[in-house]
């Protein structure tokens, strides 16, 4: 039917008058809107409507600009954005500092607000990986202890502008009294808030900084000033090391930069029969350290030992290799040294050459940390491009003890008038002397993250952001500068980065300070413009989390101070030290106390004691029953400073008379989870003294406690479960490690074939040194519940990776430790799958042992039934008391579950499920290896975890499977088929050591 | 006279002659099964009377004292459903304790039941008569006892209740039939029937007795309900009989599968200590092993504290006795041969297990069970010990303590020291399985005061038909 038929020109019209009209009315009539509909309407005045509401708006803001600074707010997203699609996570760059080590990160962010932290893969430090306590520093972001605290001022609202304007009075104040101001802040590498610092003494004389960090290790520092003018510590690169000597420094574990020496270290743990080569690990220590437990070779001394050993080891190093790098005082003052493990070492290291190098603890004495240089010296293995690269020095790692001697000095002579912590937190980590100086300051200010112990003596408390909410910028020991940009904006309306908060203060005292700059994001940015002069390339320096072109300082040569050299070489060791010693050291999970109130941290196991929320006395078996005290038996550690109660510990490898305490436990203030969990063992330190080794009297107090570890059973039981052979066996021998691969071929019925994609993993123990980054990396990603110390008593703890550590004797009786990563194995022939009654789990198509919550009724019966133990139950809602914000940190891919089932690892389905429509709109029909990574293979520092399809003949994981030599499946004989294959430990023995 | 004890009369009468005196052709030298020389009137008499008479106060003390265990059980179930699991002292590696003991232990309670119920009249054992009733009203309570646990072990139950039965859904999702735990729920919900069925096919002539026993017109009127129309008729009789011998041939293979499919919990899975091919025969003998016990203790307390010493003679009790040995020798050769196959086997996983059972940290509990199943019991190698009440009395306590330690033994340490020994743990009870579980024994024991109270404890009729005399003789006509 064709329209024409009704286009006729046939004329209708409904009145007469219609019918009268002229065709041109006739047009005007039809038309709905006037002719003139969209001419503004005439009025008396020559300003229209729409031009006096724009001046009108107009002059209101002017108006409101004239009263207050420009706002710079991050705005969450509060309506679709364009770029923006909901459920497509976004990806930021920032940097963490954990004190003076920089350290790059890639921050996911769903809707607005960050889920994961990962190392960022450009940043040359973090080159991907991370650690449990950066994955772990997320929660604190969304802490309600922390976000729903409000600042205590003197009247007025509880604004940041109201807060500015009290703590600028009350110094403003105290210098018209002649008094002066003391500003407490923690180490950082940030070289704006350097350059801040600086600017704001500058001009305001009566102000200064003191550094006060909780814990203080100068040795190295010292040392290297007075050898080779440097002042501050050496970063070493393992990676360029074959021997490596760890007197008494913990670089895998309680070290700043432990993600960078792991990840060196182990690119030389995984040897192949072809190209069987590892570096040597030499650990000389009196506690048992995570160094210690990877070490190859560990010789336990007494702490008294060690200068004496190291001493040793520098005479027959330069007996081979001669001592014109050092001179000759050096080698006379060495001389006479003798030790009976010095000439295995020195005979390493020689052959090594400037390959090996020797690293002293910087909580050591400066002769020790001088010898240990000495020793690099004799080797060659310090100067540019070398093991120990002279440029490669930690920021800020000067000597800060002098400054806080001074600082004890002004409070005695009452000359402060105001003190502020900026995030320093003295009434916990501050010993009695600097306690009662410190209440004799007239006006005592706080800017913390947390409402501290220190606020609790504080009259005016400032909440400050964390570090994902401001801006900053830090420097990496290598030169690398990346900006700190915040992701979120402040959680707490009340708070103010701490750097920020100083521009306003010092803007109120000196106008003529920060003119330019009206908050801390505009200081960094106009330093940076010489470097990033327009948008586009500060963009992109965003986008990298590096900026490229920063001016890396330019070192001199290496030059020795012999002299120097021979001076403290030769230095009289420190009086023996009584019979029982206190060895104190960083906590691996919870450090110095800052992050006490991070639930992920404190459930997070230690990973030499597997011990959960709190810290104990560890002590040998001998010391322990010489004081007849058993595990849990608490005792009274005292010091001239203070004592503690702590419970026991009976830890192998320790050396007899040593008690290990970790710090950060203790906290009476500043959160609900870290109260009543473990002693403050800063107790026991004067501030300013040096972490290590201290003289401690021990009493019994009769007291039992128990202690919440996630593992109470150490020995392997002689069973068939790993593989750890030495590098010689395992070059020599063809068969050891093949005869346990069992066939396929045992059932009656034919196997089911994945013709799609084949999911399996392989874990290298050989590689892995038990950091535990991948337990934390899980917990994030996959919304695992922490539990509460009664609950790990109880043995319900929800980790879906638990690194099983196993102790062994060596021929000489000799502790060796071995770290095995255990989570779900995905069996094929699961048998959690055919017990459970609803089939509530059950196999894909793809490999995976899948979890259906919903389905599931929780009859535990599968728990029962998994040899491997991996499965977690919900035994209680542990989600009940979750306050918002809390709830805001979960991954919203991952379901959240009740109480009353089961979850377990799911080989992080929910990035699988990703990788596949990634594929999938890339018009692929399988994924390409490597573009699915798990949570735990992306922390990994050691690169042991390797994921990815094994129906894919090319990739990582097919590869490392089926041609790795040293591979095996745990619990193979029970025909269960895990599709997870584990690389055995080999230990690099030197020969007849 | 009642209607029923004319037609029981009737019934003896015609089946044989009308002498209450023993007979030559049997009897004299076996000992008697009922005392006295009682009528069929007196029988009635004695044993009707029983639900008729008013409680005194012992039985109200005894019976207060069982149902606060019971509310307080039920009080702790309903804390642990709204709680969670977690209230109970279960964690990672142990992920049954209490709960799955107290299901084995009960389900095993109640085969003594079946057995005596179903094996003992195919194989015409007439001694069973006077005590079948009380043993299958023990096994339903047992059995009652039992199911309880099964569904407040799940960690949802409000779930759990209905998705463990295969029913068509709109989720279109079955059940897994390979799962054990669906073979259980198959087993026991089949056994709970039909010894419900068997239980109360057995009750109706006697039901019928009490109808027109009764004084009361409202008991009058509910025992008239349940005793279906029965009129005691020659036909009645006969229906009566073929149901109740097919019920029987129904019940014998149960009292073979149930608690076969039970061991099947633990022997199809692959944990060292569960994983035995001995479980199935191993598990029933102890289930009538500890049944009997139960029996024992019931009816013990039965006989004095309601006179039924003339029913329950020192025979029947001596019979049991002799299973109690016979099943107590067997589960004695059972943990032996765990024991051996251990080691025969030269698999690490499973004699560590066991060397664990009998040293490790569950070593009291393992030679608890010893004590009690293995040893004590070979005092019955004597008569005089077989006859002795207290001596009986005290064993039947100790039996049913072993046979519980035994279920406890199996399930937690096998579960608490596996395969790879960084998952390994401890576990003990907390206050709320406790609870829960003397919660049971209140239940069951207050269910079996008020079954005593409503509704005859020996079966009249059958009884009837043991007195001498009652039976056919070959001479008679047919």
């Amino acid at each position: 039917m064709s329209n024409s038929t009704f286009s006729s020109k046939k004329r209708f019209w409904k009145t007469s008058e219609e019918f009268l009209l002229s065709p041109n009315e006739l047009q005007n009539e039809q038309q709905e809107f006037s002719a003139d509909y969209d001419k503004p309407p005439v009025f008396e005045s020559a300003v229209s409507r729409r031009t006096f509401m724009a001046l009108l708006s107009a002059t209101m803001a002017v108006g409101a600009a004239a009263c207050r600074r420009p706002d710079h707010k991050l705005v969450p997203t509060v309506k679709a954005v364009e770029y923006r699609t909901p459920g497509i996570p976004n990806y930021y760059t920032t940097v963490y500092q954990n004190r003076n080590a920089a350290f790059g990160l890639l921050v996911k962010t769903v809707e607005g607000r960050p889920i994961k932290l990962d190392g960022n893969d450009r940043h040359p430090i973090s080159m991907g990986v991370s650690s449990s306590r950066i994955q772990a520093t997320l929660l604190s972001l969304y802490d309600p202890d922390r976000v729903l605290r409000r600042p205590r001022l003197h009247g007025g609202d509880s604004s940041v502008t109201n807060g500015i304007i009290t703590i600028s009075d009350a110094i403003k104040s105290a210098i018209a009294d002649g008094k002066t101001v003391r500003i407490l802040i923690d180490e950082h590498c940030s070289p704006s808030y350097t350059a801040l610092i600086n600017e704001i003494e500058l001009k305001i004389p009566s102000l200064k900084f003191v550094t006060v960090p909780a814990t203080i290790s100068d040795g190295t520092a010292s040392a290297n000033n007075s050898i080779l003018g440097i002042d501050s510590e050496i970063v070493p690169d393992l990676s360029k090391a074959d021997v490596i000597v760890s007197v008494d420094a913990d670089l895998l574990g309680t070290d700043k930069n432990s993600v960078y020496h792991i990840r060196n270290f182990s690119a030389k743990r995984k040897p192949t029969k072809k190209n069987p080569v590892m570096n040597m690990l030499f650990t000389v220590e009196a506690m048992m350290s995570l160094t210690g437990a990877n070490s190859d070779h560990r010789i336990i001394v007494q702490p008294s030992e060690y200068e004496q050993i190291l001493s040793a080891i520098l005479k027959e190093v330069i007996a081979s290799k001669g001592s014109s790098s050092v001179g000759a005082n050096v080698a006379s003052a060495v001389s006479s040294a003798t030790h009976p493990s010095a000439s295995k070492i020195a005979e390493m290291l020689t052959k090594a050459g400037d390959k090996g190098i020797v690293v002293a603890g910087a909580h050591l004495s400066t002769k020790a940390n001088a010898i240990a240089l000495c020793i690099n010296l004799v080797l060659g293995s310090v100067g540019t491009g070398k093991v120990l690269d002279i440029a490669h020095t930690l920021p800020n790692s000067n000597r800060k003890t002098p400054a806080i001697e001074n600082l004890r000095s002004e409070l005695k002579s009452k000359s402060v008038g105001v003190l502020i912590f900026a995030d320093t937190n003295t009434e916990y980590f501050g010993d009695r002397d600097m306690k009662s100086l410190v209440s004799g300051v007239p006006k005592r200010i706080s800017l913390s993250q947390y409402e501290d112990e220190t606020c609790s003596i504080c009259s005016v408390i400032m909440p400050t952001t964390h570090f994902l909410e401001s801006w900053g910028d830090a420097v990496g020991f290598e030169g690398t500068y990346s900006i700190q940009q915040p992701i979120i904006a402040p959680l707490n309306e009340s708070s103010i980065s701490i750097q920020d908060a100083l521009i306003q203060i010092s803007k109120a005292l000196n106008p003529e300070l920060f003119t330019t700059a009206a908050t801390y994001f505009d200081y960094i940015r106009t330093r940076l413009q010489s470097i990033l002069p327009n948008q586009k390339e500060w963009d992109n320096s965003l986008q990298d989390g590096i900026v490229k072109n920063a001016s890396i300082p330019q070192v001199g040569s290496l030059n020795v101070n012999q002299a120097g050299a021979a001076e403290l070489v030769s230095k009289a060791s420190k009086a023996t030290m009584s019979k029982t010693i206190g060895h104190i050291a960083l906590s691996l999970t919870v450090n110095n106390g800052d992050l006490a109130n991070n639930g992920w941290l404190q459930e997070l196991p230690d990973p030499i004691t597997k011990v959960t929320w709190g810290n104990i006395a560890a002590v040998s078996a001998k010391t322990a029953g010489e004081w007849g005290v058993k595990q849990g038996d608490v005792i009274r550690i005292s010091t001239n400073n203070g004592s503690i109660e702590v419970p026991t510990f009976i830890q192998d490898g320790m050396a007899d008379g040593v008690v290990s305490i970790t710090t950060g436990y203790g906290r009476t203030q500043g959160g609900t989870i870290l109260k009543n969990v473990g002693a403050n063992v800063y107790k026991l330190l004067g501030l300013g003294e040096s972490l290590g080794y201290i003289e401690i009297t021990v009493e019994k107090t009769g007291k039992h406690e128990i202690i919440a570890t996630t593992q109470g059973h150490n020995s392997i039981e002689g069973r068939d479960i790993v593989r750890d052979v030495t590098l010689a066996e395992f070059v020599s021998d063809n068969h050891e490690h093949e005869h346990h691969l069992i066939s396929n071929d045992l059932s009656i019925v034919d196997d089911y074939t994945y013709k799609g994609h084949r999911w399996g993993m392989t874990i290298d123990m050989s590689a892995c040194v038990g950091c535990s980054a991948c337990t934390t990396a899980c917990q994030v990603e996959n919304n695992i519940p922490s539990v509460g110390k009664q609950e790990v008593i109880n043995g319900r703890e929800m980790h879906w990776i638990r690194l099983d550590r196993y102790y062994s004797k060596d021929d000489k009786g000799n502790v060796e430790t071995l770290f095995q990563p255990m989570l779900c194995q995905h069996c094929e022939n699961a048998p959690c799958e055919n017990v459970c009654p609803v089939a509530a789990t059950t196999h894909s198509p793809e490999g995976l042992n899948e979890m259906t919550y919903n389905r599931c009724v929780g009859t535990r019966y599968c728990l029962n039934n998994c040899p491997y133990k991996v499965r977690r139950f919900n035994f209680l809602n542990w989600h009940k008391n979750d306050k918002t914000p809390l709830d805001l940190v979960f991954n919203p891919d991952v379901t959240v579950r009740m109480r009353g089932i089961m979850e377990k690892c799911t080989f992080c389905v929910q990035r699988i499920n990703e990788g596949k429509f990634h594929a999938k709109d890339h018009g692929r029909a399988r994924v390409l290896d490597g573009e699915i990574i798990t949570a735990c293979q992306q922390a990994c520092p050691a690169g042991a975890i390797i994921f990815g399809d094994m129906n894919d003949k090319t990739s990582k994981v097919y590869l490392s499977k089926n041609t790795e030599d040293r591979k095996f499946r745990v619990l193979e004989e029970l025909n269960v088929r895990p599709s997870i294959t584990y690389h055995g430990k080999v230990r690099n023995k030197a020969e007849k050591a | 006279m009642n209607v029923n004890d004319t037609m029981n009369e009737t019934k003896s009468s015609v089946n044989g002659t009308n002498s209450l005196m023993p007979s030559a052709h049997e009897e004299v030298f076996r000992e008697q099964l009922i005392l006295g020389n009682p009528t069929l009137h007196e029988i009635t008499e004695k044993i009707a009377s029983i639900p008729t008479l008013t409680p005194n106060l012992k039985f109200l003390v005894t019976l207060f004292v069982f149902a606060s265990m019971a509310l307080w059980g039920l009080f702790c179930m309903g804390y642990t459903i709204a709680t969670g699991i977690g209230v109970w002292g279960l964690n990672n590696p142990v992920g049954w304790g209490w709960d799955i003991t107290n299901f084995v232990f009960w389900i095993g309670i109640g085969h003594a039941g079946t057995l005596i119920s179903a094996i003992l009249f195919l194989f015409r054992q007439k001694w069973r008569t006077a005590i079948n009733r009380s043993a299958e009203a023990m096994t339903l309570f047992a059995v009652l006892c039992a199911l309880i646990f099964p569904l407040l072990h799940t960690g949802r139950p409000w779930l759990a209740f209905y998705w463990l039965t295969p029913y068509p859904n709109q989720m279109q999702m079955w059940v897994n039939f390979r799962s054990p735990l669906v073979w259980d729920v198959f087993a026991v919900s089949t056994y709970g029937t039909v010894s419900l069925l068997f239980w109360y096919i057995g009750l109706v002539p006697d039901l019928a007795t009490m109808r027109n026993y009764v004084k009361s017109k409202f008991a009058s009127k509910i025992y008239t309900a349940f005793s279906l129309g029965w009129t005691g008729s020659v036909r009645h009789w006969h229906t009566y009989e073929v149901a109740y011998m097919i019920l029987a041939g129904i019940s014998t293979p149960l009292v073979l599968s149930v608690h076969t499919v039970v061991s099947m919990d633990f022997a199809t899975s692959v944990l060292p200590g569960w994983h035995t091919t001995i479980f199935p025969p191993y598990f029933v003998a102890g289930a009538i092993f500890s049944g009997f016990a139960m029996v024992m203790t019931l009816l013990v307390i039965a006989r004095e504290v309601v006179d039924l010493k003339s029913f329950i003679t020192l025979k029947h009790l001596d019979n049991m006795n002799k299973i109690i040995l016979a099943t107590g020798m067997m589960v004695g050769y059972a943990y032996a041969m765990e024991f051996f196959m251990a080691w025969y086997s030269g698999n690490p996983y499973e004699s560590s297990v066991f060397i664990n059972r009998a040293t490790g940290d569950y070593a009291w509990a393992y030679w608890t069970m010893v004590s009690c199943n293995v040893i004590s019991p070979q005092i019955y190698w004597f008569k005089k010990m077989r006859r002795s009440i207290p001596v009986m009395f005290v064993m039947s306590i100790f039996v049913n303590i072993g046979m519980w330690f035994e279920r406890f033994t199996i399930i937690s340490t096998s579960l608490h020291h596996d395969y790879l020994p960084a998952s390994w743990g401890y576990y003990s009870p907390t206050w709320v399985e406790i609870s829960i579980f003397t919660g049971t024994i209140g239940i069951f024991f207050t269910l079996f005061l008020i079954f005593a109270k409503f509704v005859p404890m020996i079966a009249i009729a059958e009884i009837k038909s043991v007195l001498p005399g009652s039976q056919p003789k070959h001479h008679d006509n047919h």
